[in-house]
């Protein structure tokens, strides 16, 4: 690890100041994702920046939702009962994302924030854009199993690895954020880019732009994440995807459905969403959805494994998600969001 | 062209001396079999490759020369664990782990790194001068490989294994030239038939030797040839931190780099915390931060400040163990030992909240520790007793 200066902000406006004027710098969380990359030489800040201090660790209603403060930790956020009862989808994002005591350490603005898990990423030995803009892209040509089906471009065809990110951009949540130029909202969708000529940058903040909150709106419907993973249990996904249902009647009023490990950033199917509006839930209709979800998927040499697998997930995340088929464990829990069973039973 | 490397000198020989002495300074840079790895000239040992090592007395009593007929590692680490070396230790991991993946010869590897030093006469035999190295000697004791570890970076087994890979039989002739030559042959990337994991396999299940040297330093070494000022690792600023572990204040003084499991075991001897991948993927590391689980090796010490620390060392209560301890022996709930104390501190915190978990639950919620002797039954059975008690 390159040194670096430490200082601990104690508010939000101290924390943008420290980072915003220093190209080098960068905030620190939970520094799961921050000190691991730090420890493989692959980010080399200047001055680190704490933001565990900052009075962001409530959860508090707001307009019929909840804001969740950036600081809450992931486990905090998951086993909270307004979270888990009225947005289980958030619950299991997080539940089936990696080990308690990271969960423990993780916070709710680091998470969707974390850097890809591309292996070429995390080894400064390989060419990487994302990581020296202009190396070169060693995925390309490499192993590419995990890499992106949707939205890559030739300089990076990486994943975002975030589970709770999937389950945010389903729920259409609010990122409240605050910078040298004042505080603005981001639509979550909105927060993570396509890697196009610069996938040096994952998403839409400029530098020093600190996360203070994400805020989930109001829902009354039904939502569900769904993941498939290598092992059991701690791993990131292979695919996932979560749902977010709101019914009239006997019909789907509005469906949303992003999907996770498949792109640059969470990917949201507008065509599968406006083709479940307005209809009843069916095996035929959730088929037809997510034969339209993966409709463009452009495969790479090693993950075309991940159309089928895909296109399986959704269907049975909108079937879980309507209720035609039960949950696979108790709604809001890992048990319900890992495909296969947690377990290893 | 074999002449060109005479046999390894015999002790404290004068010809020994002279000959490190007048060697040419290795080539500054140089690519590794695929990787474009720039070295710095000040930064490599001086000894130039295709040299007979000098000979030296090893920790275990023996001389260099006794180990001709096999390949032999040299590595060379400081002394004391310095924050400025922060990866020192996962280095070694690192490379005994890439050797145990394939070898079937145990005995080969002496692991003893935590005495070495890269400081001093042995090391400056070898042209170490402070810096981290490997040095890859073959059959006959001549240099065919080495290289330095700056502070910060990390070595990759990757090139260690190239590099033992390119003493096998029918790699190309390293006698052609020294210097840049020798290297590039000996680095030069694999041909024939064997794959790189049967080859290392093979190789180390017949032959090599994996020698950690630098306790050697206390076993009274050959006087040294030639002096070199020692690299000065780059002082990095440290700041006083006050840690507040199983009830006791600590103050030191550490880089903000430090981590907190680095803080415990290096610079307060609490070792009943495990390194294991130090990448936050195993759970060895575990302590409570506050009450919860948490992963020493992704918290920086000085962000462990004001927060209640608790390590395994604080279970007990004296001579008594804590009732987790005893279920886990009771249990035998371990093989080697090496996950345990993570495993325990995971599993304390786990049944703090006093729910009762199915064992797939515990499961779920413990996947975070691995256990590479994989004693998870005996591990839930353990924790099953604990929450029913
Ligand atoms: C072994 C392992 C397995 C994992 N498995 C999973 C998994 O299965 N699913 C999953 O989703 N994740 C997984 N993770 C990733 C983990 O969840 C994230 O690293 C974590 O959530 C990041 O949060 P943090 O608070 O630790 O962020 P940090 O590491 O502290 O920061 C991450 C990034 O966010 C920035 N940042 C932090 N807070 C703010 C803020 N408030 N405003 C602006 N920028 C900020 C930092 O500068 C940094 O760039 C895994 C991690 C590990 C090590
Ligand atoms: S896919 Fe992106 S992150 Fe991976 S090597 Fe290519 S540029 Fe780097
Ligand atoms: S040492 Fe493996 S998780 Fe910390
Ligand atoms: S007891 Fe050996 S690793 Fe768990």
């Amino acid at each position: 690890m390159h040194p670096f200066t430490y200082q601990r902000a104690t508010t939000p406006a101290q924390a943008v100041a420290a980072v915003a004027p220093a190209p080098g710098a960068a905030f620190v969380a939970g520094g799961t994702s921050q000190l691991d990359l730090m420890k493989e030489d692959v980010l080399r800040p200047s001055l680190l920046v704490d933001v565990t201090a900052l009075p962001l660790t409530t959860i508090s209603a707001l307009n019929g939702g909840l804001r969740l403060g950036a600081g809450v930790s992931n486990t905090a956020a998951a086993l909270h009962p307004e979270v888990a009862a009225r947005y289980p989808a958030v619950s299991e994002a997080l539940l089936a994302g990696a080990s308690t005591q990271i969960r423990n350490m993780a916070s709710l603005g680091g998470n969707p924030l974390q850097r890809t898990r591309c292996p070429y990423f995390r080894d400064p030995a390989q060419a990487c854009n994302k990581r020296e803009p202009g190396s070169g892209c060693a995925a390309l040509q490499g192993i590419n199993k995990v890499h992106a089906l949707f939205g890559a471009s030739n300089s990076c065809v990486a994943t975002h690895p975030s589970d709770l990110a999937v389950a945010l951009a389903a729920l259409d949540a609010q990122v409240q954020v605050t910078g040298p130029n004042g505080p603005r909202t981001i639509a979550f969708p909105d927060l993570h880019r396509l890697p196009g000529d610069t996938p040096q940058q994952d998403t839409t903040l400029a530098h020093g732009e600190l996360i203070t909150s994400i805020d989930l709106p109001a829902f009354t419907g039904r939502s569900h994440y769904l993941k498939v993973r290598e092992r059991a249990s701690y791993a990131f996904a292979l695919v996932s995807c979560a749902v977010a249902l709101e019914m009239e009647g006997q019909k789907i009023r509005r469906a949303r459905v992003a999907l996770g490990g498949v792109a640059h950033k969470p990917w949201r199917v507008p065509a599968a969403e406006a083709l479940l509006a307005g209809k009843k839930p069916s095996e035929k209709l959730f088929r037809a959805a997510a034969e339209a979800a993966f409709a463009d998927a452009k495969p790479l040499e090693h993950n075309a494994y991940k159309i089928p697998m895909g296109r399986n997930l959704m269907e049975r995340a909108l079937l879980e998600t309507s209720g035609l088929q039960p949950l696979q464990g108790p709604a809001g829990t890992a048990f319900a969001a890992s495909v296969g069973g947690v377990s290893g039973e | 062209m074999a002449t060109c490397y005479p046999p390894c000198a015999v002790p404290g020989s004068a010809a020994g001396r002279a000959r490190v002495a007048r060697s040419p300074h290795i080539p500054g840079c140089f690519a590794y079999a695929g990787l474009n790895l720039t070295c710095s000239m000040s930064d490599e040992p001086r000894l130039p490759l295709g040299e007979p090592a000098p000979d030296c007395l090893l920790p275990n009593g023996r001389y260099l020369h006794e180990l001709r007929g096999q390949p032999v590692l040299l590595a060379f680490a400081p002394e004391e664990w310095n924050p400025a070396h922060a990866h020192q230790s996962t280095i070694f991991t690192q490379l005994l782990g890439a050797f145990d993946a394939g070898s079937s010869a145990p005995e080969a590897v002496v692991s003893c790194w935590h005495s070495l030093s890269c400081h001093g006469p042995v090391a400056a035999q070898f042209g170490v001068a402070g810096q981290r190295a490997l040095l890859l000697l073959d059959e006959q004791g001549r240099l065919r490989w080495q290289t330095t570890i700056r502070p910060g970076h990390e070595l990759r087994t990757g090139q260690v294994l190239a590099a033992l890979e390119a003493l096998r039989p029918d790699a190309p002739a390293p006698c052609a030239a020294a210097g840049e030559a020798a290297a590039g042959a000996a680095l030069a990337p694999a041909g024939g038939g064997l794959s790189r994991r049967t080859f290392v396999t093979a190789t180390l299940a017949t032959a090599a030797l994996l020698l950690l040297v630098g306790a050697a330093e206390a076993a009274g070494p050959v006087s040294p040839t030639e002096t070199q000022p020692p690299m000065p690792a780059p002082e990095a600023a440290t700041v006083p931190v006050t840690l507040t572990i199983n009830g006791e204040a600590h103050r030191l003084e550490v880089e903000p780099r430090v981590v907190l499991l680095d803080a415990l075991r290096e610079n307060l001897h609490l070792t009943g915390t495990k390194k294991g991948c130090d990448h936050g993927q195993c759970g060895a590391c575990t302590v409570h931060l506050d009450g919860h689980s948490a992963l020493s090796c992704l918290t920086l010490a000085v962000m462990s400040e004001g927060r209640k620390i608790t390590t395994i060392e604080g279970l007990a209560q004296g001579e008594t163990l804590h009732p987790m301890q005893a279920a886990f022996v009771k249990h035998d709930a371990f093989q080697c030992g090496y996950c345990t104390p993570g495993q325990i501190m995971a599993a304390t915190a786990l049944v703090q909240d006093k729910q009762r978990r199915s064992a797939a639950e515990i499961r779920e919620a413990m996947s975070g520790n691995l256990c590479r002797c994989a004693a998870y039954p005996n591990i839930i059975a353990a924790i099953q007793e604990i929450q029913t008690a």
